[in-house]
């Protein structure tokens, strides 16, 4: 292979593989991403298995072929070369010039048959989804994912896709958060997929305006922007009955600003133990009493203003998944609606953008 | 049946004597074996308060007439063996006529027996002495009722442990039997609740994994691998055996001949056998089936027939060769040819070879010694004497308020730290020291303030075998101040609906599991295994923050600081698993090592 290229387009496009490949894999080629000239374009692959990349750059090819180098080291030497161009050229077959300016690189690499071949998602007509509105949605569920490797059904976010729009579901089991907006154009897809967490957040990276090209393949699912695609494969297993779970008889009703009450949660919150966080929240007609204590740190109460003429009810949370929500509700105020101690607070933006948005956070004992 | 009569007094003079009633599931078993002997085809258990308030055995078998329900509580009165050469080869579950008798003697016992349809007899005795016989009416079989065991000997009733405990125990006999004999009906239950239910599943290997199903489920099946040897002529070694992953303690069952027992020598041939085929200490589920003619054994050995004596040993060799091919191919692997591994020496013995100077501390169990051998030179282990860190000689500023003057030497290899004290050489396993300490400080935490709970969207499922179920109903309240919430789903399924915080759900679940099957010794059963497994979890969740490992090195500073909080801890002497934390080589010794006195 031989290419010439513009090397900030051509960075443009590396970036993104480094979030792919994995730092610390026990199989090398996997370290590593594909270069590969076809036609007038370099593409570039990246690849975890579970999750990958591809993309490409135009450029001036004078040869085809390709060759799979260490990504970390490529970046950085292309990130540190001076000068608009940049050449790439096969040596041998295991071996890559660079050249750009006055600095020459040869770097050794892998065959590109030694790079695993890449999951194809073909299939029907794309759908499209903005792609803004989805980043969005992702940033209002992805939190709740959980992170506990063993719980490999919870380690994504549901995606249903429904006649007008698209809901988004996510939950580590201890809260758990929906989020649902219209989207014209979509037909309805009976059920839901089940996205990786690593694809989302990969996603989230993801540069670009207009829309998203959607496809489901059996085993993986296809998210294309302009010239990238990721690739993840589909995650088994059920996810909980979620329309089950979240309540809808908590009667009562606070209703709180959003900004104030994050402030105060954290300031009571730097009294948690490290061992578990968890606050008290007393709420009483237009006062809540935020408190934490620890038997080695000290106490901590704060009051707040909020609209509530219920009964006095007092509740422990844990203050992370709170602040989380909040964070991700966006709006001036929020509603939370509780029942008793022993029973989950489903925590709603109060006028937001969002058709649907509600956190549900289940609660501790202190 | 045959009839009741006495045994002649020679013949009772060489049978075993001893306890045979110690707690309810020996009654059960007593009961279950008549019934089995009797020929029964269904046969239903009923208990209440664990069966130390009564226990109710029928069964569909060949009953008796009005005679032998009176003979059958003297001592000595069986039907099923007469002479000296019928002892020595039984082939009945009873041959000593002592069972009710027995039983009787302790409790109040109702006997229900008809050997025709509707001709039935109700014999009372209590205390050993015949109330009350009267006609009664019944479908051919026998029912015995024994109710407030040990009422007229207290002292043994206090011995025994909560009826939760007690009824684990006959459950365990109830299974026992009820996998002996697959071809028969079996059904338990406990103050109404059935706790098993287990219908006639047929003969061979199809029943016997039917029967592993009704009673422990498809999933254990599923695990089990079958084995078996036969020689033709009457001995068979046969059995299951489970994969790693279903290692239990009470889930070794060995029958032999149909009878079900607690056999050391057999046992001590399993336990060799893993620890030589896997080299774990981890022993899979097992169920074996010994059938030898009966004068090959001599059941007249064990006052509960929980023993047996092989005339020829030999055939422990057949049973050890089976087990180890089971083994093998449980792993998916084809078994080694058998060695001679009790011959080689193992590493606890080597280090009680040799004389004076170091020795290991007791307490330290068979594996005590891993971290210090570690430590030290692999190959002169036998030379090597290692001394308890003996309490009372310790120097350092402990509990007691004495400071004493020590100094850091420095760090071994990462793993130990040595002091110099008054007296002489310490050395300290920084690892096992830092448990001790973080096992303490958690114990303290735990007795000032509940740990936070939190609670969980949906229950997680705790799939649990009956025994399981009942261990961990045992510690329901510790569990609570725990921060675990538990509900009951349907059988023995609970919920797990709240979990303490700072601990993954999967692994608050995996705990409660470990807790269940109760089978890792080291780590304990009941409130204390609960702690220190809660104690594991914790510090492991915590990503080990502060906790100290192995080949970590330590500054001169962080050595002071473990040390000192070390010696403050109440027991500064052993892990929470028992292995020893302080080693101690006193002046004294090392001057005579040295030739100086
Ligand atoms: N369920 C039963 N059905 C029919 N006969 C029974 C039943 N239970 C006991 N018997 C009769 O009562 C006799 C005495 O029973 P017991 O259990 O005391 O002694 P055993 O079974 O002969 O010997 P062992 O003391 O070893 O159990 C038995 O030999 C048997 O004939
Ligand atoms: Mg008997």
């Amino acid at each position: 292979m031989e290419i010439r290229l513009d090397r900030a387009a051509f960075m443009a496009e590396l970036t993104p593989m480094q979030g792919i490949v994995e730092r610390k894999s026990t199989i090398p080629v996997l370290s590593h991403i594909l270069l590969r000239c076809v036609g007038d374009r370099l593409q570039l692959s990246a690849t975890d298995l579970d999750v990958s990349l591809t993309s490409s750059v135009t450029g001036e090819v004078t040869r085809e072929g390709g060759i799979a180098v260490q990504a970390r080291k490529f970046s950085e030497i292309i990130r540190a070369l001076v000068g608009d161009e940049v050449l790439l050229a096969l040596e041998d077959e295991k071996t890559l010039r660079i050249a750009a300016g006055r600095s020459r690189f040869k770097i050794r690499g892998l065959l590109p048959e030694d790079f695993p071949s890449l999951p194809q998602v073909k299939g029907d007509e794309p759908l499209e989804i903005p792609f803004e509105g989805l980043q969005r949605m992702i940033s209002k569920v992805i939190f709740a994912v959980s992170t506990e490797e063993s719980r490999f059904q919870l380690s994504g976010a549901l995606l249903h896709i429904k006649e007008g729009k698209i809901e988004m579901v996510a939950t580590d089991g201890r809260r758990l958060a929906l989020v649902e907006n219209p989207v014209d154009g979509l037909p309805d897809a009976s059920e839901g997929v089940l996205v990786p967490r690593k694809a989302l957040q990969e996603l989230q990276r993801f540069e670009g305006d207009g829309a998203i090209q959607f496809r489901r393949g059996e085993h993986h699912l296809s998210f294309r922007l302009g010239q990238r695609e990721l690739i993840g494969r589909i995650l088994d297993g059920t996810f909980p009955d979620y329309d089950r779970v979240i309540a809808r008889d908590n009667d009562k009703r606070v209703s709180l600003d959003r900004k104030l009450l994050i402030d105060a949660i954290q300031r009571v919150a730097l009294l948690t133990g490290d061992r578990a966080r968890a606050i008290r929240l007393r709420f009483a007609p237009d006062e809540v009493v935020l408190s934490a204590a620890n038997p080695d740190l000290g106490e901590a109460v704060e009051k707040l203003a909020c609209e509530y003429d219920g009964p006095e009810i007092e509740i422990g949370m844990n203050p992370d998944y709170l602040v989380q929500f909040l964070v991700a509700a966006e709006t001036a105020k929020v509603r939370l609606e509780l029942k008793d101690e022993n029973t989950q607070c489903v925590g709603f933006p109060i006028d937001g953008a969002d058709e649907r948005y509600l956190c549900v956070v289940m609660p501790m004992r202190i | 049946m045959a009839r009741i009569h006495l045994l002649p007094d020679d013949l009772i003079s060489q049978i075993a004597a001893g306890e045979v009633v110690e707690r309810p599931a020996s009654v059960v078993k007593e009961l279950l074996e008549n019934a089995l002997d009797a020929g029964a085809g269904q046969i239903r258990v009923d208990l209440t308060g664990g069966g130390k308030r009564s226990i109710r055995v029928a069964d569909d078998g060949l009953g008796m007439d009005r005679d032998d329900a009176l003979l059958a509580f003297d001592r000595h009165a069986t039907s099923k063996i007469g002479t000296f050469e019928e002892l020595e080869r039984v082939a009945t579950l009873g041959f000593r006529g002592e069972a009710l008798a027995s039983i009787a003697a302790v409790a109040r016992v109702e006997l229900l027996t008809a050997d025709e349809p509707g001709e039935g007899h109700r014999v009372r005795v209590e205390g050993g002495r015949i109330r009350r016989a009267e006609p009664a009416a019944r479908d051919r079989g026998t029912t015995v009722e024994v109710a407030s065991l040990f009422f007229n000997v207290p002292a043994r009733r206090k011995f025994l442990k909560t009826a939760r405990t007690e009824l684990r125990r006959s459950v365990e006999v109830v299974q026992g039997y009820a996998l002996a004999r697959p071809d028969i009906a079996f059904t338990l239950s406990h103050e109404g609740r059935a706790l098993l239910e287990a219908p006639a599943a047929g003969e061979g290997g199809a029943g016997m994994a039917e029967r592993v199903r009704q009673i422990f489920g498809a999933s254990l099946v599923d695990r089990l691998e079958s084995f078996g040897v036969e020689d033709g002529v009457g001995r068979r070694v046969a059995g299951l055996v489970g994969d790693p992953s279903t290692a239990r303690p009470r889930r070794l069952f060995v029958f032999v001949n149909g009878r079900l027992l607690r056999d050391r020598a057999i046992l001590a041939t399993y336990y060799r056998a893993v620890r030589d085929e896997w080299r774990n200490e981890e022993f899979p589920s097992l169920f074996l089936f010994l059938d030898l003619p009966p004068e090959e054994i001599d059941v007249n050995v064990h006052p509960q027939k929980a023993e047996v004596r092989f005339r020829s040993p030999a055939i422990l060799n057949e049973v050890s060769e089976a087990l180890r091919a089971g083994l093998a191919r449980s792993l998916g692997e084809v078994a080694a040819p058998l060695s001679e591994p009790w011959r080689r020496p193992s590493a606890p013995a080597a280090w009680e070879a040799g004389d004076g100077g170091w020795r290991r501390p007791p307490e330290g169990g068979s594996f005590g010694g891993t971290s210090v051998a570690e430590g030290l030179p692999g190959g002169r282990l036998a030379e090597i004497h290692l001394h308890p860190g003996r309490p009372a000689t310790v120097p350092l500023s402990g509990r007691d308020g004495q400071v004493r003057p020590f100094r850091i030497l420095g760090q071994y290899k990462g793993t130990l730290v040595l002091l110099e004290g008054p007296d002489g050489l310490y050395l300290i396993d920084q690892h096992v020291a830092h448990e001790r300490i973080l096992y303490e400080r958690f114990r303290r935490d735990l007795e000032r303030e509940r740990p936070a709970s939190q609670r969980l969207l949906e229950p997680q499922l705790l799939e649990l075998a009956r025994d399981e179920a009942l261990r961990l109903g045992e510690l329901a309240g510790a569990l609570e101040e725990r921060g675990f919430s538990l509900t009951r789903l349907s059988g023995d399924s609970l919920g797990l609906t709240a979990v303490p915080a700072a601990l993954g759900t999967d692994r608050a679940r995996d705990l409660l599991l470990e807790l269940a099957r109760d089978d890792d010794e080291a780590a304990g059963s009941g409130v204390e295994g609960l702690d220190r497994r809660l104690l594991e979890a914790l510090s492991a969740s915590l990503a080990c923050r502060s906790a100290v490992k192995m080949h970590d090195v330590l500054s001169i500073g962080e050595m002071e600081h473990l040390v000192s909080e070390l010696f403050r801890a109440e027991q500064p002497y052993a892990c929470p698993h028992g292995r020893p934390v302080v080693l101690t080589m006193e002046d004294a010794e090392l001057e005579r090592r040295f030739g100086r006195r």
